[in-house]
């Protein structure tokens, strides 16, 4: 009787050990960043940028696949495969990169939680500080279940998202057809055009994400067996993040475009406090209380997976289990990109949300090299066995690689 | 003796006996089945392919190398199984640090180039794993050969001795083609063992517990975090299994094998001797959080007319675990218990004292008393052991204090 029993709950265990990293990852997936750029998207172009939802989905879960099934199938982490696979010095200067790049991200949770409190009434100085701390001691001293748990309940807030699309009253049809019509040719040359498309592109797939979602792979201790599972997570995550995404989008032109409130890069808040006499009251706190939530819970997942990257590609001991002198690089680089980051918000009248959106715009000027080294890993036979990438896969990878190098050329190109 | 890097090594510029220029370094090859740590040969990148220069025809290795003999006598290098390939198979890769009890990741390999009789004999000696070689890397090429070295001496060395280092090889042919046997991380405590291997990969951890001896890996194995164990013997083939679940103490195999799918852990049991299969057997009935499913079946009980002697002569026999020792148990009619004697005891007493003479109230439960009654028993009776008695009063086994210790960290 008790073997029956145990029978049973070692195959509940092994749903819930599967279903997880994929969607935990697309939660975090809608961070500050992520809503601030969707917010820009829709408040500067209204409808037009939809066209760029379904393309990047089709991107977004390729990638997503490849990060999980390279966890999947080695047990080993990104950074560590590259160090393996491509030596030291490439993965110093691209952990290098990754500390700078996720840093300006960090930036931007924080000010996702300031912005969010700022409406109601509490200062920065106040809340920034406070979020810093917090963060730092719940991951420090929290085991890594309880945090999860709370990240996965934390999840169904984004339905909140949805809810203020609906109470946005936007024009459906019109929306609709914006997303499955052709992007016109004339954003090639315009450069707020181009650099709100990178952004889209880097906050939906930011590189950081992908170390963050192999690393919970291998943590999981998933399987290329059990690895069926683990690809409907992933491609379910990938997808409710853009549903998201599209309605963060839709509210935001529904309301403030239409309206003409074209510029909310001051502050976070303004976004919110735009929406507050064209949604109702409700949209306006949902959407606050949204943008707090994703800012907290993806603050507290970034600077620890940044940490964990760079001290397994580059050799130093990491993991909490371990006490601040046993791992005193990892303690540092995860404590100094909580303090920097929250610390660079502390600077006054600092533009909250073009601060953001230039942190999303990075993600996607780094993200083609990332990819690259995906790429090469997860076409390595060696590495990989029967599991190397299918021939549709490296297609659309090495499309979204070449298509995201162009458009970051004609950005710069574009300048003025 | 001069210690030269690997990565100074590994592009460096190779002349033949003419002092011509024949090709680049691309590899450094040792054959532990020929010398353990002897370097084997060189393959150099030549305009006529990859070739293999042989060690023992260098006459110079450090920034230049030089061979004496022709070039055209070197041979085509073909990859081989029995050739560890110091760039591919140790550079960037993890190994077990035996002395520091860990896993680390390699910067840089030090070898040993001593002039001998008109060669260079070189040798493996160390393995980097510190910022010396880190920076040696990472500047080499771009700062001047002179500027590293003044830089890198003033850099504390980070150095592994080669004796204290264990390959990681996941391929068992090649496992044995190597000589890699883990025979340093064998001599570790189980529980320094067990904590490598939960810093292993999958495929690492399942190649360590393929190749240690079945005791030392049912040990280690007992000290492992529960899912990780799961999935290390879901990866071994179920003899080998057996083998190892055998060597277990029987309350950590209960409790693992109930882990497992019923499917698997029926075959591991078939597998299994008869007489560790019913013990186990017998263990996986009861609730995981009970007294019964923590206890071990494996102590030490003798009748209650027995003297010391016989008890010394049932320790000297016992196989199970030092943890089961503590107490020696008395048992009359039925097996039914009677009295408990601690060790020391023992130990103070003569050979022919009474055992009876020497018993102690015993403390025993149910088995079915939930494990959070049964650690307040140990709080309140200072006990090191305690006995699980069934219906009728007879021994069915014993908690020691070490399980309880374990089982309030894991409740917490």
């Amino acid at each position: 009787m008790g073997f029956f029993r145990k029978g049973w709950r070692a195959r509940l265990m092994l749903v819930l050990a599967v279903v997880g990293p994929g969607f935990i990852t697309a939660s975090v997936d809608n961070d500050a960043g992520g809503i601030f750029t969707y917010s820009l998207a829709g408040a500067q172009f209204g409808y037009t940028l939809l066209w760029t939802m379904i393309p990047i989905t089709v991107a977004l879960v390729v990638v997503q696949e490849m990060a999980a099934r390279m966890g999947a199938v080695t047990g080993k982490g990104l950074s560590d495969l590259i160090r393996e696979e491509f030596g030291f010095r490439v993965t110093f200067f691209l952990m290098l990169a990754l500390v700078v790049l996720n840093l300006t991200n960090v930036v931007a949770e924080f000010a996702g939680v300031a912005s969010s409190l700022e409406l109601f009434g509490v200062s920065k100085y106040i809340v920034v500080p406070a979020a810093a701390a917090l963060v730092w001691v719940l991951v420090v001293r929290g085991t890594y279940e309880s945090i999860e748990k709370i990240f996965l309940l934390a999840s169904a807030f984004y339905v909140c998202y949805i809810l203020a699309g609906v109470l946005a009253h936007p024009d459906w049809k019109a929306a609709a057809f914006a997303t499955v019509t052709r992007p016109e040719a004339e954003g090639i040359r315009n450069y707020g055009y181009l650099y709100m498309v990178i952004g889209l592109v880097g906050t939906t797939i930011a590189p950081w994400m992908q170390f963050y979602l192999q690393a919970s792979v291998v943590e999981k201790g998933v399987t290329a067996r059990q690895y069926r599972a683990l690809r409907w997570d992933v491609i379910l995550g990938c997808v409710f993040t853009d549903v998201i995404a599209w309605f963060i989008i839709v509210a935001c032109a529904a309301t403030l475009y239409a309206n003409g409130h074209h510029d909310i890069g001051s502050s976070g808040a303004d976004a919110a406090l735009a929406l507050r006499p064209l949604a109702g009251e409700y949209a306006y706190l949902l959407f606050a209380a949204g943008l707090f939530n994703a800012s907290l819970f993806a603050a507290s997942i970034l600077p620890i997976s940044t940490a964990y990257a760079v001290c397994e590609g580059l050799g130093f001991e990491s993991g909490l289990d371990k006490k601040f002198h046993e791992a005193p690089v990892f303690y540092w680089l995860y404590t100094l990109l909580i303090v920097i980051g929250g610390g660079v918000l502390l600077v006054p009248r600092l533009p909250l949300v073009y601060v953001s959106v230039l942190s999303q715009v990075a993600n996607g000027v780094v993200l083609p090299f990332v990819l690259i080294f995906m790429l090469l890993l997860t076409n390595d036979p060696e590495l990989m066995g029967d599991h190397t990438n299918s021939r549709g896969f490296n297609i659309i990878a090495w499309v979204t690689v070449t298509v995201t190098i162009v458009m970051t050329i004609a950005m710069v190109l574009t300048q003025r | 003796m001069a210690i030269v890097a690997l990565s100074e090594l590994l592009g460096a510029t190779v002349r033949d006996a003419t002092g011509a220029v024949r090709g680049k370094v691309r590899e450094v090859a040792v054959v532990p089945q020929d010398h353990p740590t002897r370097v084997a040969f060189l393959v150099v990148k030549t305009p006529g392919g990859e070739r293999m220069l042989p060690g023992d025809a260098l006459t110079a290795c450090g920034a230049t190398i030089r061979s004496a003999g022709d070039a055209s006598a070197w041979e085509r290098f073909a990859p081989s199984d029995r050739v560890l390939l110091l760039k591919r198979d140790l550079l960037d890769q993890q190994i077990i640090d035996v002395h520091g009890r860990k896993v680390v990741r390699v910067n840089d390999v030090e070898l040993d180039a001593v002039p001998a009789d008109r060669q260079m004999i070189v040798n493996v000696v160390a393995v980097d794993v510190g910022a010396r070689g880190a920076i040696r890397r990472l500047a080499h090429g771009a700062v001047p050969s002179f500027t590293m070295r003044a830089l890198l001496e003033r850099i504390p060395p980070r150095v592994i001795p080669w004796q204290y280092v264990d390959l990681l090889e996941t391929d068992p042919a090649r496992r044995v083609k190597l000589k890699i046997a883990y025979g340093g991380l064998a001599t570790l405590h189980p529980a320094d063992i067990a904590d490598i291997v939960e810093d292993l990969p999958p495929a690492e951890r399942e190649s360590v517990f393929e190749t240690l001896d079945e005791e030392v890996a049912a040990e280690a194995l007992e000290e492992i975090d529960p899912e990780i164990q799961v999935s290390i013997v879901e990866s071994l083939d179920s003899n080998r299994a057996a083998d190892i679940v055998e060597e277990m103490d029987p309350d950590a195999a209960a409790d693992l094998l109930g882990d497992l799918t019923e499917d698997h852990s029926g075959q591991i049991l078939r597998e299994m001797k008869p007489d560790e299969r019913r013990e186990v057997t017998q263990l996986l009935e009861f609730g995981e959080n009970t007294a019964a499913g923590r206890m071990t079946t494996e102590f030490i009980a003798v009748p209650e007319t027995a003297v010391v002697d016989d008890a010394i002569d049932a320790l000297k026999g016992f196989e199970g675990s030092r943890e089961a020792l503590a107490t020696i148990y008395l048992t009359g009619v039925n097996q039914k218990l009677v009295g408990s004697v601690p060790l020391v005891s023992i130990a103070v007493s003569s050979p022919a004292a009474q055992l009876s003479q020497l018993s102690e109230p015993y403390i025993a439960c149910a088995p079915d008393t939930p494990q959070d009654e049964v650690a307040a028993l140990f709080d309140k009776y200072n006990l090191i052991t305690l006995a699980v008695v069934d219906e009728h009063g007879r021994l069915a086994g014993i908690i020691t204090a070490d399980d309880v210790i374990t089982m309030l960290r894991h409740a917490n």
